[in-house]
């Protein structure tokens, strides 16, 4: 995978959670490397869930929990980005 | 008032209600275990292995030999089995748990002023900002096939748990260890956990949150079942706990998780039963969910105050009906509504906060939340706390939080904060409120006004608070 592959996918998945947790914001406004949780964006573990099933639906990726600790992938929107360009399967 | 006295009866002993409630709370005070449990019995399943009752007492009891003197500690663990252990640790050592689901920096710093010597407990790095942290590992010891359980005092303090009060400090509240574990073997009745095998649960709320503590840490110890302590918390995490535990698999979770887990739509393995607690669960989801898993769904009512007290399967109607040993007591209100308090053995009798119907001593509908508490993600807060928070930001001269009327419901939901500051952005409000209040009670959005409608009396009457979203909605 290209670095500009994943790239590639993070202004749609930056509107994807825009638009399923019904931010007041725009897509661009959400900084690609500032966390989604706590200081950043603010999402909570709700938004979690619930931007888990708007990933399951758009891209066949059923997200989990890491072992070690809940939420690692979101961490930021490029590391969800890159997450679900190297599992999507659609 | 029409209080009754409380039933006073215990396990195996029945106390003189002649000789008063003093009696019973004076003296009667039995040494109960640890783990009610059989050495050899399973009482947690970790992804790495199943831990019987005797090996989780090895475990604590090593535990509990390190760690160091304090009256009180927080249990910052996020492992199921790590914080079972921490709390167990801290029993054995007559040290409280402080559970707290806020763990942000100042409710960290609030703990530490509020409680002097207190220390962490986490299985994490660096997470307990101001207070001294020591380490829970997950090192399994062999344990012992004798089990020489260990007996508390059925009075002694074992936890504080924290909501939020109406000026925006957080309240403790106080749980000793005989009312934990009777209520314990109470669920582990009400859900026919003694029938046949041994019950495997499999929680999806964290174990700080009463509600997880209750079903996933305490029932485990004290009825026939065990707790699983993997990741649980996005449907393929549930569907691979499930098929990693044996057969009557009991899901302990909540309306947002049922709905997500149906809306993921693939097959799970036979459900015994799925409980549900934290927010209202539509009769429409439960009944999908019985149809679609085979099996009955079951609420849980309660609250961080006062425990889980009673359920009811949702699609079989209305009506709650109370734990085997809680009792329900009509009273009222400091308003003169009509009230409810709640009794059990070795717990604080309880005026319950929310609106009720009683229909007798066990059974009772929910007729509605008093306004000033949401709810949301299964936490409960004071919407006057908030207002307090907000209002003392430095340069807001007045403020509110609102919260839409389909909070619960409606997963993206969340509050609303309107405040006067004029020399504020509505961004420097919101790194304010960062820190200071529960990231689920964050308003998703922060509305700059030039005055709040409030009447003469200072209040904000409901039609213009209503006004005011609707010009919101409009614009």
């Amino acid at each position: 995978m290209t670095a500009s592959a994943a790239g590639s996918l993070e202004p749609e998945i930056a509107r994807l959670i825009v638009e399923s947790l019904h931010l007041e914001m725009t897509e661009d406004e959400i900084d690609p490397d500032a966390p989604l949780f706590g200081e950043g964006l603010g999402l909570d573990s709700i938004d979690a869930l619930e931007l888990a099933l708007s990933i399951s639906r758009n891209y066949g990726l059923e997200l989990k929990s890491d072992d070690e600790r809940n939420h690692r992938i979101f961490a930021s929107l490029r590391d969800l980005a890159r997450h679900i360009e190297e599992f999507r399967t659609k | 008032m029409s209080i009754r006295r409380p039933e006073l009866r215990c396990d195996g002993l029945r106390c003189d209600g002649s000789r008063g409630r003093a009696l019973a709370s004076a003296v009667y005070d039995p040494l109960v275990p640890l783990i009610g449990r059989p050495s050899h019995e399973i009482v947690f399943r970790r992804p790495d292995g199943d831990v019987t009752a005797g090996t989780f007492l090895a475990d604590a009891r090593h535990l509990a030999a390190g760690l160091p003197e304090a009256t009180h500690v927080v249990n910052l663990c996020q492992d199921r089995y790590c914080f079972a252990l921490a709390f167990a640790a801290g029993l054995l050592r007559g040290q409280v748990s402080l559970l707290s689901s806020d763990r942000s920096l100042d409710r960290l710093r609030g703990m530490a002023a509020a409680y002097p010597g207190v220390y962490a407990l986490s299985d994490e790095p660096d997470v307990a900002g101001p207070l001294p942290q020591h380490p829970v590992a997950r090192v399994a010891h062999p344990g012992s096939a004798d089990l020489d359980c260990p007996a508390i005092r059925a009075t002694q303090l074992a936890a504080v748990v924290f909501t939020s009060g109406s000026t925006g400090e957080p309240v403790a509240h106080r749980k000793p260890w005989g009312a934990l574990v009777a209520r314990s073997r109470d669920a582990g009745r009400r859900f026919r956990m003694g029938a046949g095998q041994p019950a495997s649960i499999v929680g999806t709320v964290p174990a700080q949150h009463m509600y997880g503590f209750e079903t996933t840490v305490l029932l485990p110890l004290h009825a026939p079942a065990s707790s699983w302590c993997g990741p649980a918390f996005f449907p393929r995490d549930m569907r691979a706990a499930l098929e990693a535990v044996p057969d009557r698999r009991i899901l302990v979770t909540t309306p947002l998780q049922i709905r997500a887990l149906l809306q993921a739509a693939a097959a799970l393995p036979a459900l015994d039963r799925v409980i549900s607690a934290t927010a209202p669960l539509y009769a429409d989801l439960a009944a999908e969910a019985e149809r679609r898993w085979r099996t009955e769904v079951h609420e849980i009512f309660g609250a961080t105050e006062v425990g889980s007290i009673a359920s009811r399967r949702t699609v079989a109607g209305e009506v709650w009906t109370a734990y085997p040993r809680v009792r329900l007591h009509a009273s009222r209100t400091r308003t003169g509504e009509e009230g409810m308090l709640v009794t059990g053995p070795f717990a604080e009798p309880y005026p319950l906060s929310d609106l009720v119907e009683r229909l007798d001593g066990v059974r009772f509908r929910l007729l509605g939340r008093r306004t000033d508490v949401v709810k949301l993600g299964g936490r409960r807060t004071s919407l006057a706390g908030l207002n307090h928070i907000l209002t003392s930001i430095e340069g807001v001269s007045d403020g509110m939080f609102v919260a839409p009327d389909d909070l619960e419901a409606r997963p993206t939901a969340r509050l609303l904060a309107f405040v006067v500051a004029p020399g504020l952005t509505a961004q420097s409000v919101m790194a304010a409120l960062r820190g200071r209040v529960d990231p689920v009670f964050l308003p998703r959005r922060v509305v700059q006004v030039d005055a709040l409608p409030r009447n003469a009396t200072g209040k904000l009457p409901e039609q213009a608070l209503a006004a005011l979203r609707a010009r919101l909605d409009e614009g």
